[in-house]
């Protein structure tokens, strides 16, 4: 094609300057575009912030990228099922995980805390300390006393809100009873050395944390552990690295899981998010959709005439499509540029500090979301966006350009 | 392992006087450590049936349950609930540590896991663990005379507990009053901070099945008047001992005896 | 030189509601090439429709009508755009031209369509408005022009691509006679000067004189064809 460029110079420059023929209105599309754009790519982050959010609070909660337990555990975190000698599995598995992977051994046994006044139910968490941290939300979260000592056989860490519900503080004692491994309730004083915030009421309320050793020796575990907590450098990994330790511990008693695996819901809301997201920005279309449709009907209808001069020259009808397309390609680029760089400023604005919703953390908390929300920008989500605004826009408009290109050129030149 | 929180209750529904030895004279160097078990171990007995009317009170509303008990040694003990109609055969059974309770309506028996016991027991004022802990006062606790007081003919001597260093037991502080024949007035329970948190009281002591023995137990949490519950003894008998069928799990679904 | 245009037995009625309204009854006409011809009538008469039939901007209803060899019936939507496209230009009572584009650039855009170099387009473009005496005006838009100028940028338009043959309605009926006079003058050179073939439609006397053949049309029927020596020159 000759002079292909310069030709497409030429159209790009007519529809530039008829989407100015009538600058309201045009005004009126790059408006819907634009707001409804930064809509999408707005609650796009925003939700995809909540999701990671959710993801990143529940990994951090103590749920790591995998997990290793005796193959009934899971099922039945019963005391019984735990698993022996982890130290030889541990050294089996080791080859298996990439590079700055961390892992820890911990006791997680349902117990019950008391005190003179409260009593409640709570997962006991046995840890070693210096592993722990380098693993888990808890090496960094506590914002009142000391973190645990390794040795500190005596020492307790509880959640601010269990704190609060037990009206309890730094240095008083709690009460923790659970069934020992010969089915005996068994009941031990802790001192409380440290209390931790984190991102859920919930999580501050049902985990408490003591030394692995003490926990062992409370509960006659010897040297076993409930569970082995994984931590990878990416969370990319989890589902591959999980599948290469399956095979390598396949034929043991234990049962590894990537946190899909250990978290269903969070994996079922991960993809009900993703279709989430993208009927939003269906929905948001479809309103901004109609708007583009009915503009660009009124545009087309006026100038039918002016159609119906150009198919008399010789314009094949087919580059009539094209023409309207194009008009409604620049519109759609003008506003997706501007709704997508108001979309990318807000979330930039918003994820400065983050959206506090600790106001309403009870509720909050029940949908397992985090505390502050930060909006999170994924290329996908914005090119889905962008795609959708795009081609459903062209799409919309394919039925006026028709329209204006089905016309005989005598019909269109009196239609009036 | 030791646990315990109160034994109160326990002595008062579970367990029976034995006879109680001749402590203390009123000598000059009483010993509170002695005086405390000597206390306790007065209501310890080989073995007891007795039938105890509990009485729940509450500001709003009140509910009385007959039940009927047996009781073997500090360890073994099983209550069957013998009125109200709608509450016949509900019963718990306690052996050691550990405690069963037994619901006619599911036919079902059901061990107490630990989440359990420290939730109230037929909704009345005492706790599982009130039931299921006991020696803990003996163990757990260093105790010291803070007074004595004369009512009649009888000493009463204050006592003050607390708890061993590290002791798992929730309390910061009891306080009891004992009499000279052995019989406990009183046991107050405190918090950390030495707050009352609730306070058990014996009243119309009495001569029963051969034994001084208070006919009503009172548990009142601190500060609520109108919210306590009441123990009444209707019959008591001791007896050299029960046989083993009494405490099992059979006999918890099919009665005792 | 031969026959450009050839129609046989051309009918064409148009729907008004429930009415059929006849508007071309069996026309047969042939059009040498290089001809200047005048279509006359009054309005209603069907000289319009017959215009739109030659240019195959409407299809008639039965006949044949063959341009340059080619009959249109044969002819898809895309072949008669090209044919448009190449061999026939077009003038508007209404001169139609793109708002949005200057005088130069309508001109261009018609090349542009045939997918003439850019250089080239320039240059013709520039040379034809020359042609029509608009050199001055070259990038103002339509709205920024005369009615008279806006017509010349029109025949610029239709003659740049070398068509065979122009159509033009009514070009004179919006402009006064002085105007419309300097039009056909212009129409006859680029008669005379690059042998287009012109056919226009009129009821203007004036405008009548101009012709080489008269071709009237009355009731959808050719009533007159009179054929003049060429005088006017």
């Amino acid at each position: 094609m000759i002079g292909n460029l310069d030709v497409v110079t030429m159209e790009l420059q007519l529809a530039w300057r008829n989407i100015w023929r009538n600058p309201r209105r045009t005004a009126v599309i790059l408006t819907a575009v634009i707001i409804g754009v930064w809509s999408m790519v707005g609650l796009g982050a925003l939700m995809r912030g909540i999701l990671i959010g959710m993801i990143q609070n529940n990994i951090d909660t103590l749920t790591g990228h995998i997990q290793i337990h005796q193959q009934a555990y899971p099922d039945d975190p019963a005391i019984e099922h735990s698993i022996s000698d982890p130290e030889t599995w541990m050294s089996a598995a080791r080859d298996a995980l990439p590079a700055g992977s961390r892992w820890s051994q911990r006791i997680r046994i349902g117990a019950v805390v008391s005190n003179a006044r409260h009593t409640r139910g709570a997962i006991l968490m046995g840890i070693d300390p210096a592993a722990e941290a380098r693993l888990s939300f808890i090496g960094t979260a506590v914002t009142e006393g000391a973190y645990l000592a390794d040795g500190d056989t005596g020492g307790i860490l509880i959640g601010r809100a269990l704190a609060q519900q037990f009206d309890t503080r730094l240095g008083r004692k709690l009460i923790l009873t659970a069934q020992d491994s010969d089915g005996e309730i068994v009941s031990r004083a802790f001192r409380i050395r440290g209390i931790y915030q984190a991102e859920m009421a919930d999580t501050e309320k049902g985990f408490l944390f003591v030394n692995r050793q003490s926990a062992q020796q409370l509960l006659k575990l010897g040297n076993r552990i409930s569970e082995i907590a994984i931590r990878l450098p990416a969370h990319e990994m989890a589902v591959p690295v999980a599948n290469d330790l399956k095979a390598r511990l396949a034929g043991s008693p234990l049962r590894v899981r990537a946190w899909p695996e250990i978290l269903p819901l969070l994996k079922a809301y991960v993809e009900m998010f993703d279709t989430f997201i993208l009927i939003w920005f269906i929905v948001v279309f479809v309103a901004m959709g109609f708007g583009i449709l009915n503009t660009t009907l009124m545009a087309v209808f006026e100038r039918m005439r002016e159609f119906g001069v150009l198919k008399a020259l010789g314009m094949r009808p087919g580059r009539i499509v094209r023409g309207v397309l194009l008009e409604t390609l620049l519109m759609l680029v003008l506003g997706i540029g501007a709704g997508n760089l108001l979309g990318l400023a807000t979330c930039w604005g918003l994820s400065i500090t983050g959206i506090d919703l600790s106001a309403m953390a009870e509720g909050v908390a029940y949908a397992g979301m985090a505390r502050i929300i930060t909006p999170v920008v994924w290329i996908r989500d914005l090119l889905r966006a962008n795609l959708v605004v795009l081609l459903l826009g062209l799409l919309v408009c394919l039925y006026p350009a028709i329209k204006a290109a089905r016309m005989t050129p005598v019909a269109a030149m009196r239609h009036h | 392992m030791k646990h315990g929180r109160i034994l109160g209750m326990i002595c008062l529904i579970f367990t029976v006087l034995a006879a109680p030895t001749s402590l203390f004279a009123a000598s000059a160097a009483i010993d509170p450590a002695a005086l405390v078990a000597a206390g306790f171990d007065h209501y310890r007995g080989t073995a007891s049936i007795s039938r105890v009317e509990m009485r729940i009170q509450r500001p709003t509303w009140q509910r009385t349950m007959r039940m009927q008990a047996w009781t073997r040694g500090t360890s073994e003990s099983l209550i069957r609930i013998t009125a109200p109609a709608k509450d016949v055969g509900n019963g718990t059974l306690k052996r050691g540590k550990e405690m069963w309770t037994y619901n006619p309506k599911v036919n079902r028996v059901l061990k107490l896991p630990p989440a359990l016991m420290s939730q109230s027991w037929m909704g009345s004022d005492f706790s599982n663990n009130d039931l299921a802990k006991s020696d803990s006062i003996l163990n757990d606790y260093v105790h010291t005379l803070t007074g004595t007081e004369n009512q009649g003919e009888h000493t009463i001597y204050r006592i003050e507990s607390t708890p061993k260093a590290d002791a798992p037991v929730v309390w910061g502080l009891q306080r009891l009053r004992i009499r000279d024949d052995h019989v406990i007035l009183s046991q107050e329970f405190f918090d950390e901070e030495l707050v009352s948190v609730k306070k058990m009281t014996a009243h119309e002591i009495q001569l029963m099945g051969g034994r001084i023995f208070p006919k009503v137990w009172k548990m009142r949490e601190t500060g609520k008047t109108e919210q306590y519950t009441q123990l009444t003894y209707l019959e008591l008998t001791f007896q050299d001992t029960l046989p083993d069928r009494t405490f099992t799990r059979n006999a918890l679904i099919h009665g005792g005896r | 030189m031969g026959t450009i245009v050839e129609c046989n037995g051309v009918s064409k009625s148009y729907r008004q509601g429930k009415l059929v309204v006849p508007a071309l009854a069996e026309i047969d006409l042939c059009v040498e090439a290089g001809g200047f011809m005048a279509l006359a009538g009054p309005s209603g008469s069907g000289k319009t429709t017959l215009l739109n039939l030659i240019g195959g901007l409407d299809d008639a209803d039965s006949g044949t009508i063959r341009v340059d060899g080619r009959e249109y019936a044969r002819q898809s939507k895309a072949q008669l755009a090209d044919l448009r496209l190449h061999r026939i230009g077009f003038v508007f009572q209404a001169y139609n031209l793109i708002p949005v584009l200057s005088a130069l650039e309508n001109v261009e855009y018609v090349m542009l369509l045939q997918g003439v170099a850019a250089r080239e387009r320039r240059r013709r473009a520039r040379e034809v408005l020359a042609v029509v005496g608009l050199e001055g005006m070259a990038h103002r838009r339509p709205a920024e022009l005369s009615g008279g100028q806006q017509q010349r940028v029109a025949v610029a338009r239709a003659i740049v691509s070398n068509p065979s043959i122009v159509l033009a309605d009514e070009p004179t009926a919006n402009l006064d006679s002085k105007t419309g006079e300097g039009l056909l003058h212009l129409m006859q050179r680029m008669n005379s000067d690059r042998g287009v073939t012109f056919i226009f439609s009129t009821h203007d006397e004036m405008v009548m004189a101009y012709a080489r053949r008269i071709v009237q049309i009355r009731d959808g029927r050719i009533a007159d064809d009179l054929h003049k020596a060429s005088e006017h020159r």
